[in-house]
């Protein structure tokens, strides 16, 4: 078990630069999961990092030693991949004890810990059928128990998730974050989905072409996301995006949204400017609140235990798409989340609120939060 | 819709008659020039047939030919030949092509080209390439008999075509610069079908070059290379023209295989009877090596 220690690595394929100034200080037995859109480069950090592909600059570090222009072999990590990898030739024993055998490990040995690793991840009745026998779930535990018989200094994960279904990937998901409280190894994890990031990370790694955009623990990530990116990215559904210009009409500074003044907590030197205020839907509540405003829903979707209730947006507040990160939706719909709502929120207008203080506010040119 | 003429094929019921439909033609040739072809090869080699004419009343029931066939030396010869001559072109194919299909496997500048060159010998037609290579081992104009004065490893020149033993190692190098692109076409095919990531977690396990090759590549090809080696078996077994061309079997029968001693013995001495027992046997044979290996072939792709 080790720290690992990347900084400043980047990568470009001639003038492609897919990964800028990477540098990220991982502590030892932390879970970090790289996440971003597809084409971000969290996969090529990760390959970097296990030494299957070049840096073109920088240094990684596993457990204070410079591995930067090691074999992959020689790094003493471990991976498990995607598709799995498994080898379809070879038992499930053989494929779990592979990496033990290329080190030249005593046999005796190898058994004994693929068959404590097989124990471990519930897979010791399958240790000698070949992978094609297995199920999905079943293949994805025998991968994962290849990477812990090695006993390594860190495990690296590549979306190991995105080939089992909806249900065994929420089951999934909470054996791998019992399998690290239980081992506690270094984890990189890297996924594009953000809620495998929020539900499994110690920290979070949100990244968009090439460029970190924040990191921070999973909850920070979501009350103070860093930019406009971050906002959209992180929650399900997406953080609403208003744009509006802020005024000096009152007293203190304020926005015009949905054809209120709502009072904004910054300085009176942002009058005349242009911002971007998002509102989770979740804090958008049905009902007279401090900012209430009467809309027509365009439609209204039930959960069951929540309705999501989709509402035009004003022409002046429209965002353009692309500064969203191109989520068209958010252009002229907001969503408000509302949670155990009555049963009358079906159809015509309705009383929708929201408290100011709940605001995230981002400069309408940069992205960045406005703090 | 439409009464009269023609049958709906679109119908569910009948989908499976336009199978049949479309199947028919291949069916019909196949039966025509192999499976008749066949029976009458069969037939024939229980009668002592000299020159077959299908208007010809048959034959009574005989077993000579294969008496004779089993008796005699030239075919146990003959055999000889095949067997050793299948072992060393098929080893030699398979060593060649894997050995070029992983070379060319690899990404560098020129791989295209690569890749052509290699396949080069496969389109070149086997008379013009015995030709080439009858010219290169002449006995005075060759190229290498120069070759190999120049390097020492003869002192005076070698007549290719009456020594026995040189006469089958020629006949060994033409087979296999004609077999071998085929087994790397083949083999490269198997190559890109194996995903990244087994090499990719090999490495990550610390497997060196030759331990992903062996515990890798190897097996992952296992299946392709099963039907390959069966089928430059069974082209060595049955192949004509190379030898034909170069050596007519000789010098004293030392390039001679059965599908050289069938021709010999159908066309060159009208025992038509007689030829058509070794073509049974000859087939006998190839059925009964190509089942052996397809039911060793691994099942675990």
């Amino acid at each position: 078990m080790a720290g690992i220690h990347i900084e400043n690595v980047t990568k470009s394929y001639g003038q492609l630069s897919v990964l800028k100034n990477f540098s990220l200080e991982v502590s030892d037995g932390e879970f970090v999961v790289f996440v971003g859109p597809s084409g971000c480069g969290k996969s090529t950090m990760l390959k970097i990092l296990a030494g299957l592909e070049e840096a073109s600059s920088g240094t990684i570090r596993i457990g204070g030693r410079d591995v930067t222009d090691l074999a992959p072999g020689d790094r003493d990590i471990a991976m498990v991949f995607q598709n799995y990898a498994l080898y379809p030739h070879l038992t499930v024993r053989k494929n779990m004890g592979f990496g033990l055998k290329m080190r030249g490990t005593d046999p005796t040995e190898i058994d004994k810990r693929v068959t404590e690793a097989a124990k471990i991840l519930g897979v010791d009745h399958l240790l000698d059928r070949r992978p094609k026998a297995l199920s999905g779930g079943q293949r994805q535990r025998v991968a994962l128990g290849r990477a812990i018989v090695r006993e390594p200094q860190a495990f690296l994960m590549d979306e190991p998730l995105s080939n089992l279904d909806a249900k065994l990937r929420v089951h999934t998901r909470a054996e791998i974050s019992a399998l690290h409280k239980r081992l506690g190894v270094t984890t990189i994890y890297v996924t594009h989905d953000q809620i495998e990031a929020m539900t499994m990370a110690d920290r979070i790694v949100i990244m968009k072409d090439g460029a970190i955009q924040q990191i921070a623990d999973p909850d920070t990530m979501f009350k103070k996301p860093a930019n406009l990116f971050v906002a959209g990215f992180i929650g399900s559904p997406g953080m609403n995006f208003l744009r509006a210009t802020v005024n000096t009409n009152g007293p203190s500074p304020a926005a015009r949204i949905f054809g209120y003044d709502v009072p904004l907590r910054i300085p009176q030197s942002f009058a005349g400017r242009e911002v971007i205020l998002g509102l989770r839907p979740e804090h958008i509540a049905a009902g007279p609140g401090a900012v209430t405003f009467d809309v027509m829903p365009r439609l209204v979707e039930s959960l069951g235990s929540e309705k999501y209730v989709y509402v035009d947006v004003p022409v002046e507040n429209r965002v353009e798409a692309a500064r969203t990160g191109g989520d068209e939706r958010r252009a002229d719909t907001i969503i408000a989340r509302l949670i155990n709502p009555d049963e009358r929120v079906t159809e015509g207008p309705i009383k929708l609120s929201f408290d100011p203080a709940r605001l995230h506010l981002f400069d309408a040119t940069t992205q960045a939060s406005i703090e | 819709m439409k009464s009269g003429f023609g049958l709906d094929l679109a119908r569910p019921s009948r989908r499976h008659w336009l199978g049949y439909l479309l199947l028919a033609p291949a069916v019909l040739l196949i039966g025509l020039i192999i499976i008749y072809p066949l029976i009458v090869s069969v037939d024939i080699s229980f009668q002592n047939v000299n020159i077959a004419r299908l208007d010809q009343p048959r034959r009574p029931f005989t077993t000579a030919n294969y008496e004779r066939l089993f008796s005699s030396p030239d075919f146990w010869n003959a055999s000889w030949i095949t067997l050793k001559l299948v072992v060393i072109v098929s080893l030699f194919c398979f060593l060649l092509g894997l050995g070029t299909a992983l070379l060319v496997n690899n990404k560098f500048k020129g791989q295209a080209f690569a890749r052509l060159l290699v396949a080069l010998p496969w389109a070149v037609p086997e008379v013009i390439a015995v030709v080439i290579f009858a010219w290169m081992f002449d006995s005075s104009f060759g190229l290498m008999n120069w070759v190999f004065i120049k390097l020492g490893f003869i002192d005076t020149t070698v007549n290719w075509f009456s020594s026995p033993v040189a006469a089958f190692a020629v006949v060994c190098v033409t087979m296999i610069w004609k077999g071998y692109p085929f087994v790397s076409i083949m083999m490269l095919a198997g190559l890109q079908s194996i995903p990244d990531d087994f090499y990719n977690a090999a490495r990550v396990d610390g497997a060196n070059a030759w331990q992903r090759l062996v515990n890798i590549t190897i097996p992952s090809l296992m299946p392709v290379l099963g039907v390959t080696l069966i089928l430059v078996m069974l082209w060595v077994f049955r192949d004509f023209s190379i030898i034909y061309v170069m050596t007519g079997g000789g010098p004293l029968k030392a390039t001679q295989t059965l599908s050289i001693m069938t021709y010999e013995q159908a066309f060159g001495f009208f025992k038509m009877g007689y030829a058509s027992a070794i073509g049974v046997v000859t087939l006998i044979v190839c059925v009964i090596a190509s089942r052996l290996m397809i039911g060793r072939a691994p099942d675990n792709i």
